[in-house]
């Protein structure tokens, strides 16, 4: 496996995502700056240039036309994939921690950080799909986030919940509809916040990591913790992988503590655990900063993942990967040939 | 002009090494492989005969048509109008990862740092008997009994056995405190000193911002100095006014103590003698 490094950013990544086609890497940094990457090559398709403060957070579409990003400068752009054109801004009192379209691409939801004299609160828009035409101002869904503010958060199965993860640890779901909180679970550690959210392709599972040292699947419809993967190190993000049942996990010691630790130390590897049986599989190290976010090819060919250090690393997987089966697994394929 | 009959320039010349060499031949195989046999001279003269058998696939991949379209969109931002492939300055290959899941991994990761750490040093180090100079370690030397070790003559360790009470046999280096020394004088504490006095001189009246390089300069114009102490104030950092040198040898020590005594250094006068043994 040859890691492709894209150094196209100047500052720490915050997060990296696929398009569902699998073939574009977009990528975000604290440098202002959305890149566009081809996947199988690295080669840089474009940047989008317009935000006036570190990003946090990028999504794309289903079709791969719209690009929603959110940052520091409490705003929320839409941009046009293929031309880099700003197509709309909305403007917040706080900056905008985590953005992600629905799955079918017409609404877009919006995490606001909390800060003094705004809450945190969870917002949706109606999106039209059609790059060309006007976007609204409106927001169709407003939930407020009182009593712990709101880190991350997603769609759920056909739209039906919002599923977000809470700085005290807690996974709570919201009827995407009206908004109205159905259940909130203490997944993780108390205190130690919700640091991702990402979901299984069909989307009725995610995997939430957390600065308690776990990742954790949960179901989207009950809220209930289905696996969990417990590591030594503070984690950023979890992904889990199509085609093999791993997960993925990304971390490190904090960013505050990496200059006074060794990169073997810092625990600066990407974690793969397998999903059922919930043991580490193996690991990639690469970075020499924490992993901030690992995102995986829609189609489970590969996976990669940005880092404090400034990098994307672009994987794609070898044999091995794919050919890895358990022993009860061999056997249980040997059983029904 | 001295050229060859026949040839008239260097184009023609050219030419006709060229058509010495055979032309090149393809033949198809049956199982769909070709073979090329190419011709052709080397710098040294030598003509070289290539026979490369190729097998020719094409490779069909089917994508998604909209990822097809994608890779045809001009390129915008930071990268428009460069040219298509990746850009040196964002994209690099890294060196290559080995990932290879395993069960347990934690277990075997474990495991093999040590193993892995064991084989390297044996790997590195160089196994040699001392007693028969093979490449296995002494203790497991099948002539262990019978011989002694290389170098070691039997016969020393036959006199120094009953000397030094049973010392082992095997040439060991431990002495047992009550029989070191004997003959001499036992071993004292602080032998260091003792070493420095023999040719060690005291310098006083020396100028408080004399610094140790400076006395150094001065006394190994008379023999090898193997330590210059310059006393000094521990909070202003100054010279106290006194120093130590040392000589490897004693005669230059005497040399330097009758040159240097009364030697003008700084705004003051030197005073050089042999040290005195420190009372303890």
């Amino acid at each position: 496996m040859r890691p492709i490094l894209l150094s196209g950013h100047e500052r720490a990544l915050t997060q990296v995502k696929y398009n569902p086609d699998g073939d574009l890497i977009f990528s975000v940094s604290k440098d202002h700056v959305v890149c566009a990457w081809f996947s199988h090559n690295g080669e840089r398709f474009g940047t989008y240039h317009g935000h006036q403060g570190a990003l946090w957070t990028v999504d794309v579409d289903p079709h791969s036309k719209l690009l929603a990003t959110g940052g520091a400068d409490n705003t929320m752009r839409l941009w046009e994939v293929d031309t880099g054109k700003l197509l709309k801004t909305w403007e917040f009192g706080s900056s905008i921690k985590r953005v992600e379209f629905s799955p079918d691409g017409t609404q877009l939801l919006g995490v606001t950080e909390k800060r003094a004299g705004h809450l945190s609160t969870i917002v949706v828009y109606e999106i039209n799909p059609d790059p060309a035409a006007e976007q609204t101002s409106e927001q169709s869904l407003r939930i407020v986030c009182d009593e712990s503010k709101a880190t991350v958060a997603g769609f759920s199965y056909l739209a039906r919940y919002i599923i977000a993860g809470h700085e005290d640890g807690s996974v709570s779901q919201y009827d995407a509809k009206d908004g109205e909180l159905i259940y909130n679970v203490r997944a993780h550690d108390a205190d130690l916040q919700v640091t991702d959210l990402q979901w299984a392709p069909d989307r009725t599972y995610c995997i939430t990591s957390s600065k308690d040292k776990t990742a954790k699947i949960i179901d989207a419809g009950t809220l209930e913790v289905l696996k969990t993967y417990v590591t030594d190190t503070p984690l950023n993000s979890a992904a889990i992988t199509p085609i093999k049942d791993y997960v993925i996990l990304g971390g490190g010691q904090a960013a505050m503590d990496v200059t006074t630790t060794s990169a073997r130390q810092g625990k600066f590897e990407a974690r793969f655990y397998h999903k059922i049986f919930q043991e580490e599989i193996g690991r990639v190290r690469g970075h020499f900063g924490p992993l901030n976010y690992v995102a995986v090819h829609p189609q489970g060919t590969g996976y990669c993942s940005g880092g404090e250090d400034g990098y994307v690393r672009v994987h794609h997987f070898d044999k091995a990967y794919f050919d890895f089966l358990y022993e009860v697994e061999r056997e249980q394929a040997q059983a029904n040939l | 002009m001295s050229r060859v009959a026949g040839r008239t320039d260097w184009a023609e010349e050219e030419d006709e090494d060229s058509i010495q060499l055979p032309q090149q031949s393809i033949t198809k195989n049956k199982d769909g492989t070709e073979t090329i046999v190419t011709y052709s001279i080397r710098e040294d003269g030598k003509k070289i005969k290539t026979t490369r058998r190729i097998k020719k696939t094409t490779v069909k991949t089917i994508v998604n048509p909209r990822v097809a379209e994608r890779k045809h969109v001009p390129k915008f931002g930071q990268e428009k109008g460069k040219p298509l492939g990746p850009q040196t300055d964002t994209t690099s290959v890294a060196e290559n990862i080995v990932f290879r899941p395993v069960a347990n991994w934690k277990a075997s990761a474990d495991d093999k740092g040590e193993d892995a750490k064991k084989k390297a040093s044996l790997k590195d180090a160089k196994i040699k008997c001392r007693i028969c100079s093979g490449d296995h370690w002494t203790t497991k030397c099948p002539f262990k009994d019978t011989m002694a070790p290389e170098g070691g003559e039997p016969a020393e360790i036959k006199d120094e056995a009953p000397e030094t009470g049973g010392l082992g046999a095997g040439g060991s280096s431990y002495v047992p405190p009550h029989l070191r020394g004997r003959g001499g004088a036992g071993e004292k504490m602080g032998g260091k000193f003792e070493r420095d006095d023999l040719a060690t001189l005291r310098v006083t009246n020396v100028s408080e911002f004399a610094e140790e390089n400076d006395l150094r300069d001065m006394f190994s114009r008379f023999g090898h100095v193997t330590r210059v102490f310059l006393a000094k104030d521990r909070e202003t950092g100054r010279a106290k006014g006194f120093a130590f040198v040392s000589y490897a040898d004693r005669s230059d020590a005497a040399k330097a103590c009758e040159k240097m005594d009364g030697y003008g250094f700084g705004h003051l006068i030197l005073r050089v003698e042999f040290a005195k043994k420190s009372t303890t």
